[in-house]
């Protein structure tokens, strides 16, 4: 054929991987599992807060996203398609938190008193905005990060908190006044 | 969450100095908008331009935010993987029952689509730098003659010729079948992608 070396599953594109696992293949899905495991993880940690309940998570939307995967129409978005089913068992958690009273309306954690030079302190400007996530009160941490990395609409991120629009709009923009404060003070 | 004056001190009056009487939520409007209609007292302010600039530079710590995680994240060992593949129920993709003949006129054979499918992926990857996608079955494979259609998607690597290698799958997938099964082919049809490129581009 050639003097390449043989090609394996873990070359196939997520269209290939994603058509085999829905044909059941579990190799093609284990390699999506290792490809956007990690991915997922992360988006989970990063809505639910921490990673105490990252790994469930990811682990049930796997077993979703297998069940469900010959109802996926093009395999290309496989990825998006996996980390909107991680998205909805986290917001799945953060409700099961609010109605068993673990977290209440006001941070949990008392607002740091963070001083720009603090932040400044951090190596880059990544960590700068980790810090700044970090110090976030919850419920502003959580409209934030649905709407700028998971994509969520204002509508969407009411629906999926129980609150107002309108608070999801206030909440929004006092997280982004803060990171941008703290950006500006890092530069 | 509805009482906001629970909130102390944090929001309240802290819109940065130097708006021109402009709030960092109209700014981030603005960026959404692609910065139109231009609005001069935005753009002729100075303050606006380093409250955009640090907008901008936030989005693009943003976009990147989740793939510095995931880079972050332990290296899970094969035991994290092989838990999550140890919940999966394989009968959700068994597929409908397909009769096969037997010597014996009162023995009701079948193998299930599911396994038909693994076999159509077994030969199609037999054939060089090919790794085969999704396959369907189209027509009534639970009657015994039906005329069925095989549709087979696949990606190539390294192969010459994207055609020989359609051939080369087509002839293999034909073989397979007739050896194992009692479907009634009518044809095979294989659309397969080039992934070379991708596959230099991960590298």
């Amino acid at each position: 054929m050639s003097e390449h070396a043989p090609t394996s599953l873990t070359d196939a594109d997520d269209r290939t991987l994603a058509g085999r696992a829905a044909d059941g293949d579990v190799r093609a899905f284990e390699v999506l599992v290792r490809r956007y495991g990690p991915l997922m993880r992360a988006y989970a940690t990063r809505i639910l807060g921490s990673n105490a309940e990252s790994d469930d998570v990811v682990q049930e939307a796997f077993v979703t996203s297998w069940q469900q995967l010959s109802t996926l129409d093009d395999g290309r978005a496989v990825k998006s398609w996996m980390m909107r089913i991680v998205s909805n068992k986290s917001i799945d958690r953060l409700r099961a938190r609010r109605e068993h009273g673990d977290i209440d309306d006001h941070d949990p954690q008392e607002p740091i008193e963070r001083s720009p030079a603090h932040v400044a302190e951090s190596r880059s400007q990544e960590e700068a905005l980790s810090q700044a996530l970090a110090a976030l009160p919850e419920p502003q941490r959580q409209c934030w990060t649905l709407r700028e990395i998971a994509d969520y609409s204002y509508e969407e991120i009411a629906e999926q908190l129980d609150l107002p629009t309108s608070t999801v709009r206030g909440l929004l923009a006092r997280a982004r006044k803060a990171l941008t404060r703290e950006m500006e003070a890092w530069r | 969450m509805s009482n906001h004056s629970a909130e102390p001190a944090d929001f309240s009056g802290d819109e940065p100095e130097g708006l021109d009487g402009h709030t960092i939520e109209e700014l981030n409007d603005y960026l959404d908008r692609d910065r139109t209609p231009t609005d001069a007292s935005i753009d002729n302010s100075p303050g606006c331009q380093i409250a955009l600039g640090t907008l901008e530079r936030l989005r693009g710590l943003t976009r990147t935010l989740l793939d510095r995680d995931a880079l972050a994240e332990p290296e899970r060992d094969d035991s994290w993987v092989s838990s999550i593949l140890a919940g999966l129920t394989r009968e959700v993709h068994a597929g409908r029952d397909i009769p096969i003949t037997h010597g014996s006129p009162n023995a009701r054979l079948s193998v299930t689509e599911g396994a038909v499918r693994g076999m159509i992926r077994a030969a199609g990857d037999s054939v060089g730098g090919i790794v085969t996608g999704r396959c369907r079955l189209e027509g009534d494979v639970t009657e015994l003659g039906e005329p069925i259609n095989v549709l087979v998607e696949a990606n190539a690597f390294w192969v010459d010729r994207l055609a020989d290698a359609e051939e080369d799958v087509r002839r293999a997938v034909r073989a397979e079948l007739e050896r194992h099964t009692d479907l009634n082919i009518e044809a095979i049809d294989v659309t397969i992608e080039d992934a070379t490129a991708s596959l230099a581009s991960t590298e």
